[in-house]
């Protein structure tokens, strides 16, 4: 849900597109209808037949004008009835109390009849600058929350709660979720151990929120399913999911001449801040402190400074070879995403198809090629191979938990 | 280098002592012994003939013991309590720089009974209306790959400072000398990230209590703390001799100029 409308100059000119970019540059005549089209783009896309639409929370950025996933949120509970409805995540640091967060999401699973995926996320750096989040007490006070929101939906109130972040005398939300005994629950992360660590203790599914794929992902997916074994439980697809973008049309030449303007927009623009070596990186670094010493020290010594990130690709080969946004004909597309797919054994895959300013009739003609002629092959031979490897996706197969 | 390991109410605090004369307590900021380097700065040194120097890491800095329940002013300003009790300093001189003079602005007025004298040296810890003090956490951002021009132009009068690239090089450092500066942001960030920004409201009328004689030392061109911060602290004690400040020299100016930093706060201890 990017702003699609900066000038052509706007990376010459600004360093961030994010926490400070210059909120003088929103245009509201052109901005007319923006969140209409949105809803209706993800509307469309449950029309055709996706699992379910995906949405997140950011502050004060050009990539994402979601400050509220939930409002959102409200609104396809309205205009859908059959796909989820995830939302990835409320950054529950951000917010003064997280019943507020257990309260909104329990509005949108009775709302949306029992289809709400809820997404749980500490926030990153950006948001940290945003909202004041002190970076080393973040995680902490974050799995805080988490727990009390999961104790608010499954014990009966009122109770109290004596937490060292969000002591509260009275929790007793009404309502509470439709899903018994509780709505699913996914965490995104970067890789680090002791996300992986906390998601397995509690029987969540894990998101990796890294846009670029290869053997890092076939890592992180080894790391998870030691992780869950150490703790008694075993790997299913169904708990892990990848992020990537697609873009897909007749030809693969004919893809890229549609896209290429929206991809670089994306990677240029809304990456700025983020993604890339360019301007100031908000994300990851000392600023934000929130990783313990010890494991700063293990970071530092891989750390190679200016190593260009995904928005630095300085060519389409380069983006190509990131596997991070996947461009053609739906063979290829679906080739390539196999291949991503049979490397990290992801039982979920979240596609952007609104890419930077990409127009809205070719997002829709992307999402429909998708859905027919990428998505049920994807849906057919990631089960056959999963239903080989895990014993258990056979029975998620009858109950329909994967795409 | 003479460290050690002093236990203080169950945890360990990182300690370099050295000099002779009456104890001294010296609090570290950001361009600093402890934050930056391992050991003594020549600002520091030049005051061991006159003074027995002490300068404790803070909580998570250097090798003392992170502490998870320091969640503001108030709790370092305790942590330093049981520290200059376990140090079994009655009266003692207290100097520090940014972060570390705004922790002994806060000691002088609860405790002005254990402050012989006090030096301030671009203390951050008052609200200045109108003159924030300036964001280090965005600046320790990495821009343009892995540079800190934003860093080194908030904590010293210009960026291309032979030692604010010391202290503070493109790239990586070395670890030992990263890891120092990453856990001195992880410190500050526990009292300074979210607002109150490094400040207490409240700190301006108790500086009235301090008795100790006061020295406030300030760059010119201190682009962290405002001089108007100095000038604050230097009318508001009511034994502070004035405001020192010195030329050219940015926010580090205990880095950036020890040859004359060094001379003012030795000679104001020893009543030259």
């Amino acid at each position: 849900m990017a702003y699609p409308y900066l000038a052509k100059d706007f990376d010459e000119k600004y360093d961030s597109g994010w926490v400070t970019v210059p909120n003088s540059l929103w245009d509201n005549e052109q901005a007319k209808g923006l969140y209409q089209e949105y809803i209706d783009q993800l509307a469309y896309a449950d029309g055709l037949g996706f699992d379910g639409s995906v949405l997140n929370e950011h502050h004060q950025n050009i990539y994402g004008l979601m400050p509220s996933p939930n409002l959102i949120a409200a609104a396809l509970t309205q205009r859908t009835t059959r796909g989820k409805i995830v939302i990835l995540g409320n950054l529950l640091p951000l917010h003064l109390n997280p019943m507020r967060m257990a309260e909104e999401y329990a509005m949108l699973d009775q709302m949306s009849n029992g289809r709400l995926i809820a997404g749980f996320a500490p926030g990153g750096g950006p948001e940290t600058f945003n909202y004041d989040v002190p970076s080393a007490t973040s995680r902490e006070k974050f799995w805080e929350a988490v727990d009390l929101i999961v104790r608010a939906w499954t014990e009966d109130g009122p109770f109290a709660h004596e937490g060292r972040y969000y002591p509260l005398r009275y929790v007793n939300p009404w309502p509470k979720p439709l899903q018994k005994p509780l709505p699913p629950i996914w965490i995104p992360g970067s890789r680090s151990a002791s996300t992986l660590v906390e998601v397995a203790k509690r029987g969540f599914s894990y998101f990796l929120s890294s846009r670029s794929h290869g053997g890092e992902t076939h890592k992180a997916q080894q790391q998870f399913a030691e992780i869950l074994a150490q703790h008694g439980d075993s790997y299913q697809p169904s708990r892990f999911g990848i992020l990537m973008s697609a873009y897909v049309s007749d030809s693969d030449r004919q893809a890229r001449e549609e896209c290429e303007e929206g991809v670089w927009y994306f990677l240029k623009n809304c990456l700025k801040g983020h993604l890339r070596r360019e301007g100031r990186q908000l994300t990851f670094g000392p600023g934000v402190p929130y990783i313990p010493a010890p494991a700063w020290r293990e970071y530092l010594k891989g750390y190679k400074p200016g190593r260009p990130l995904l928005g630095d690709v300085a060519n389409w080969e380069e983006l190509d070879a990131s596997q991070s946004i996947i461009v053609g004909s739906p063979e290829t597309v679906y080739r390539r995403i196999w291949k991503i797919v049979e490397q990290s054994k992801a039982g979920n895959l979240l596609i952007q198809f609104h890419i930077g300013n990409l127009p809205a009739e070719l997002t829709r003609k992307s999402t429909a090629l998708f859905a027919r002629k990428v998505a049920p092959a994807l849906r057919d031979d990631s089960l056959r191979f999963f239903e080989k490897h895990f014993a258990v996706a056979a029975k998620e197969r009858e109950a329909g938990a994967l795409p | 280098m003479s460290g050690r390991l002093l236990e203080v109410n169950q945890r360990k605090v990182w300690i370099l002592e050295d000099g002779n004369g009456p104890p001294l307590l010296y609090l570290h900021g950001f361009a600093d012994v402890h934050s930056v380097k391992e050991n003594w700065l020549p600002f520091h040194e030049r005051l061991f003939s006159h003074a027995r120097v002490i300068a404790p890491a803070h909580p998570g800095c250097a090798q003392t013991e992170e502490n998870w329940d320091v969640g503001s002013i108030e709790d370092v300003v305790f942590h330093y309590l049981e520290v200059v009790d376990a140090l079994a300093l009655k009266e003692f001189d207290l100097v520090g720089a940014c972060v570390g003079g705004w922790i002994a602005a806060e000691i002088a007025v609860r405790h002005p009974e254990k402050i012989r004298k006090l030096a301030l040296v671009g203390a951050a810890g008052l609200f200045v209306e109108g003159a924030p003090i300036g964001d280090v956490f965005m600046m320790a951002q990495p821009e343009r790959g892995a540079t800190y021009v934003g860093l080194r132009s908030m904590l010293f009068s210009h960026a291309d400072l032979p030692k604010a690239v010391e202290f503070f090089p493109d790239g990586r450092g070395e670890i030992e000398d990263e890891l120092r500066r990453y856990q001195m942001l992880r410190f500050s960030s526990r009292i300074g990230f979210q607002p109150p920004y490094f400040y207490n409201r409240s700190l301006k009328n108790r500086l009235h209590r301090i008795l100790a004689p006061t020295l406030v030392v300030w760059g010119e061109d201190d682009h962290m703390v405002p001089l108007s911060h100095g000038e604050t602290y230097a009318r508001s004690i009511p034994k502070a001799q004035g405001i020192k400040i010195i030329k050219q020299a940015g926010h580090s100016v205990h880095v950036e100029a020890p040859d004359l930093a060094s001379p003012i706060v030795s000679d104001f201890l020893t009543d030259r």
